[in-house]
């Protein structure tokens, strides 16, 4: 089932997330999402995630639609200007691609060329609002364009951010910008995401809630260091120094954490850090297979 | 205030190398850059010595009061007549006096700082990144603070999802969104951030 499929049936919604290759050998991008196919409604595919440069995910979204995977493709603000985001739209919505997930992007400072010239012309919200112009066959300029989108249009959202005030409001806006669905950063703090969601009960559009299992206690650190965001609880982290079996314990976590939040969400979207070898085994964990 | 950081010994030396037999002079400014003491008149007499040091021919150095608004090069060779002897300027002032002495004077014009920001100064303490110049000032949806300098990803419609206890992601320091929002709060102006910014119009004014 693609993700429209799954958001209009109101089924749990299952999506996972393939890094593109730094370089032209993409032969592990296609055996993971062979993997992938038949255990989730979508693959997402990033592009050019914490800055570092990688093959755009344009072209392997459009490998995924041709192999029947339905995908999400991140576009992000950070690389493109007003001209260029919406050329891209246009080639997407060519190329089979139906869902972009609308983002701001990481920082250019934070990835493999440091100096490179931060572009940041729209931020989500206003490319979120470029979507949905486009499907109803205008330009940003109001200019027609000769044959619509037809674009469902992810936003995301960082359950884990304090203070509220102003997340409340940016969700809100992203709502009101025309986003057909919602995915999270990871979530590791149950009760900061379930507190969210409580906020956000009245919002009639699925939040599909980031899952990145853990493989050791270092990678605990590593993205409390690393990953903007993301608050892993210290009892998380030492369940994750003392266990025998890391990788075990962490889909464990996972697993559990998946259970603690699913009455409270509409999906789930796991990010492995690597490859998406346990990704099977974490759904069946937790009965969603 | 234009904020403005010393270039290296090395990089200056690069750029100098293709003319290197030449007579130089230093040619500071005493506004922003003698302030911030990238362009005053110790850091001029520093480069002399530097400059030296590496065999350059220095003539002397001058600090000029700011060399971003001049009348014309021939009342700065008036006030400051050594520079007439000079065939090479290195100039220790920003981006706009760089280029105001490139445009008038028929020296090699030869820059020593690097310009990163438009800022202010507050007391003793120099905050960056005020005002982007993006040629459509939309600050006041914000009661005069701006996000599309105080941010650097230039977010108009709210925090990115890296602003987290209040801080920012990129920078060290607080997040712009949470300034805004606590000065929105501080002053009953909360409604007005629901508002959807379109974006910019970047070149209207041009
Ligand atoms: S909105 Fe534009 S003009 Fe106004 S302060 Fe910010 S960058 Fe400067
Ligand atoms: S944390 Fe705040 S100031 Fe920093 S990049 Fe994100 S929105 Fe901008």
């Amino acid at each position: 089932m693609g993700l429209e499929e799954a958001i209009e049936s109101g089924k749990f919604i299952v999506t996972a997330e393939i890094c593109p290759p730094k370089g032209t050998d993409i032969s592990v991008f296609l055996s993971e999402a062979a993997l992938l196919q038949a255990i989730v409604d979508a693959v997402n595919v990033t592009d050019c995630p914490r800055a570092m440069v990688r093959m755009s995910p344009l072209v392997l979204s459009s490998k995924l639609i041709k192999m029947n995977i339905d995908t999400i493709m991140h576009l992000t603000c950070r690389d493109r200007n007003r001209i260029a985001i919406q050329s891209d739209l246009l080639a997407a919505h060519a190329l089979g691609i139906r869902n972009i997930l609308a983002m701001s992007g990481d920082f250019t400072t934070m990835g493999d060329h440091p100096y490179a010239k931060p572009v940041f012309d729209l931020d989500s919200v206003q490319m979120l609002q470029v979507i949905n112009k486009m499907n109803r066959g205008f330009d940003l300029m109001d200019n027609p364009l000769e044959g619509a989108t037809s674009l469902c249009a992810g936003a995301v959202v960082n359950p884990g951010a304090r203070p509220l005030g102003f997340t409340r409001i940016k969700f809100q806006k992203k709502i009101a910008a025309g986003a057909r669905f919602i995915q999270t950063q990871a979530v590791y703090d149950t009760d900061l995401f379930n507190e969210f969601m409580d906020e956000f009960k009245s919002v009639n559009i699925p939040v599909i809630a980031g899952i990145i299992p853990l493989r050791s206690a270092k990678s605990a650190g590593f993205m409390i260091e690393n990953i903007p965001g993301v608050k892993i609880p210290q009892t998380t982290v030492n369940r994750m120094e003392s266990a025998s079996e890391p990788i075990t314990e962490g889909l464990k976590i996972a697993a559990e954490t998946i259970e603690r939040i699913r009455e409270n969400c509409q999906g789930v979207h796991i990010m492995p850090i690597g490859k998406h070898e346990h990704t099977k085994r974490l759904l069946e964990m937790c009965s969603l297979l | 205030m234009i904020v403005t950081r010393s270039k290296s010994i090395e990089e200056i030396l690069d750029q100098l190398d293709p003319i290197a037999d030449l007579k130089i002079c230093v040619v500071g400014c005493s506004l922003c850059a003698g302030k911030l003491k990238t362009g005053g008149e110790p850091e001029v007499k520093n480069m002399i010595s530097q400059l030296q040091d590496n065999r350059m021919d220095v003539i002397d150095g001058v600090v000029l009061k700011h060399a971003c608004s001049i009348e014309s090069w021939e009342s700065l060779i008036k006030e400051q007549p050594v520079i007439s002897d000079a065939e090479v300027l290195l100039v220790m002032s920003c981006g706009i006096g760089v280029s105001l002495l490139g445009r008038i004077c028929d020296k090699i014009v030869i820059p020593a700082l690097d310009t990163v920001s438009l800022g202010a100064a507050l007391n003793d303490e120099i905050l960056l990144e005020m005002c982007s110049m993006c040629g459509q000032c939309t600050v006041g949806f914000f009661s005069g603070l701006c996000p599309k300098s105080g941010c650097p990803k230039s977010q108009l419609n709210g925090p990115c999802g890296g602003s987290n206890d209040g801080e920012c992601e990129v920078r060290e320091r607080k997040c712009i969104w949470t300034r805004i929002y606590e000065v929105m709060e501080a002053k009953n102006m909360l409604p007005v951030l629901n508002k959807i910014l379109a974006p910019t119009e970047y070149n209207r004014g041009l």
